[in-house]
């Protein structure tokens, strides 16, 4: 059986696959062994709790799920107390997915984050479009974006993955901005903005009114998105936005996407990410083809 | 937790509305307790894309069995399975209700939130509790238990009215030590305003649209009161089951 083992980063993973940020948690090691995973993400952490917003913040729609989450957490100290403990038990590769309202408190975090063991890289989500003046107010900006690579990447060793909003003219625009800030990889797509109605009661579904829209009806916008990225950039790409099955992992993977996150699914099947691995495995054998050889390889 | 897919070993329907499904598994039996709950879905139908939470209604040895109301697309498409189809289950989720030995335990539920309550009395009644069950519902197609003191909206079974009506008169009557309770969410108000007043504890099992049902999201949650703040707590996994008195109320 072939073996799917990337680099991304200065990081090598076993196999190409992760969970998106927020989807995914300590709770599934009751079903299996997290370290069959080519790397863990984190829920977002910020530099102080963060309480999230007010209910309802899920709503179903007909193809996907919206969410006004809000980046519910227990702040940076609480999860080097408790959930960093716990995810350095398993053998993978560990990304911190973090947030903050201005660079200085990111670099901060980053800081107090280097000194802790078990961390393999970050994910600077700055494309989160349930929170005001953070997420994706620096996320559609490509001076700040750079900026904040830059300093981030000029602060720590570890691998820094950028993770990007669709909800922006050109995403190659901010994909390069953070390249040229140092980054060393991409995660994308983050959710689009979406909505829903009740029309029986003439009231926006979600309390905030708008949340992030995720799950299979966003795999088309999520593979351009992807596709457009890789045509640009030359460091890896983390792709995300619907992925179901073995059949869109490698979709993303042929546009470009060295290694890829189950998010949404994983509520309908949390074995999704399980199943993928073992489906690309196959799909290398059957094809006699590398894994790696597959990255970008649209003839 | 486990993630099974189990074939339906019987599917029976109470009337129109309302349908059991049961299931048999000896670890998942042995696991379960009152008040938990399983992310349930349909394996074959793609979308609705989350599965749905339901509580566990009955466990008999190696068979566990779910109540369900026929409300949307995903309680329509599971009452149309029929036996031996393979149903995915995700469970037991929840910290489910505290049981209590030898008290007086009153069980209150409105409509489908009688779904926990065979599960919670059988157990109640085997830790030596004295138990009294209400049950409120719209109209006679939402009573389930003759053994139980039904009220009904329109009068025409048992009790006429609210059941938090007929809840008040008990309290003031008879001894209670612990409230049980699952239904509505004005009932379950209406209910721990009842129980605070008269000084009894009281256990509500709540309900919120979930995605993980596991605690990974935090898309499930209530404002519950905790150290004199109020926080949001996940139904999911820091319930279903709150203290009543706790919990704080959506404006």
């Amino acid at each position: 059986m072939n073996k799917c083992e990337i680099q991304f980063g200065k990081m090598k993973w076993k196999n190409p696959l992760t969970v998106a940020s927020g989807t995914f948690g300590l709770e599934y090691a009751e079903l299996f062994d997290l370290s069959l995973l080519g790397a863990l993400t984190t829920k977002t952490i910020t530099p102080k709790p963060k309480k999230g917003n007010k209910p309802q913040r899920i709503v179903e729609t007909e193809v996907g799920l919206l969410n006004s989450i809000g980046l519910q957490n227990p702040g940076l100290e609480e999860f080097i107390k408790t959930d960093l403990q716990k995810y350095q038990e398993f053998d993978t590769n560990l990304i911190v997915s973090i947030s903050a309202s201005t660079i200085d408190e990111f670099i901060k975090m980053i800081e107090r984050l280097d000194i802790q063991t078990g961390i393999d890289a970050y994910e600077i989500n700055v494309s989160c479009p349930n929170v005001e003046n953070e997420g994706i107010a620096f996320g559609t900006n490509e001076e700040i974006v750079f900026e904040l690579t830059r300093k981030i990447t000029s602060v720590t060793e570890k691998t820094v993955i950028i993770k990007l909003t669709p909800n922006v003219t050109s995403i190659e625009n901010i994909a390069l901005a953070a390249q040229k800030g140092g980054a060393d990889g991409l995660a994308l797509i983050n959710t689009l903005y979406g909505m829903a109605i009740d029309v029986d009661a003439r009231k926006l579904k979600l309390r905030n009114g708008i949340g992030g829209y995720s799950g299979p009806g966003i795999k088309p916008i999520a593979l351009q998105n992807v596709y457009r990225v890789a045509q640009v950039v030359a460091i890896p790409i983390l792709a995300m936005g619907g992925i179901s099955n073995v059949q869109d992992a490698l979709e993303f993977v042929i546009a470009g996407a060295t290694a890829v996150a189950v998010g949404t699914q994983n509520f309908v099947n949390p074995f999704t990410s399980i199943e993928v691995i073992r489906g690309l495995e196959v799909y290398c054998h059957q094809h006699s083809v590398d894994f790696n050889e597959l990255i970008g390889s649209i003839t | 937790m486990q993630l099974k897919k189990l074939p339906i070993q019987n599917i029976s329907f109470l009337n129109q509305n309302y349908f059991e499904l049961s299931f048999r598994d000896e670890k998942i039996t042995e696991l379960v307790k009152p008040g938990q709950f399983f992310q349930i879905k349909n394996p074959s139908k793609k979308f609705p894309l989350l599965p749905r939470p339901f509580s566990i209604s009955k466990v008999e040895k190696d068979t566990f069995s779910f109540l369900i109301k026929k409300i949307g697309k995903v309680t329509r498409s599971l009452s149309e399975l029929v036996q031996g189809e393979i149903v995915q289950l995700l469970g037991p989720l929840g910290n489910g209700f505290t049981l209590v030995d030898n008290k007086n335990s009153l069980l209150v539920s409105g409509g489908i939130g009688y779904a926990p309550m065979p599960f919670l009395e059988k157990e109640l009644h085997g830790k030596g509790n004295h138990i009294t069950s209400f049950h409120g519902g719209r109209t006679g197609n939402d009573i389930f238990c003759r053994e139980v003191m039904n009220c009904t909206e329109d009068g025409s079974v048992g009790l006429s009215g609210f059941v938090t009506e007929h809840v008040e008169k008990y309290l003031q009557d008879n001894p209670v030590d612990v409230v049980y309770s699952c239904g509505p969410e004005p009932m379950l108000k209406v209910l721990v305003e009842l129980c605070i007043k008269n000084s009894v504890q009281v256990q509500i099992s709540m309900e919120r649209i979930m995605a993980c049902g596991v605690g990974a999201c935090c898309g499930c949650v209530v404002s519950v009161e905790e150290n004199n703040e109020v926080v949001y707590k996940k139904v999911c996994k820091d319930g279903p089951v709150f203290d009543g008195a706790k919990v704080v109320w959506d404006e």
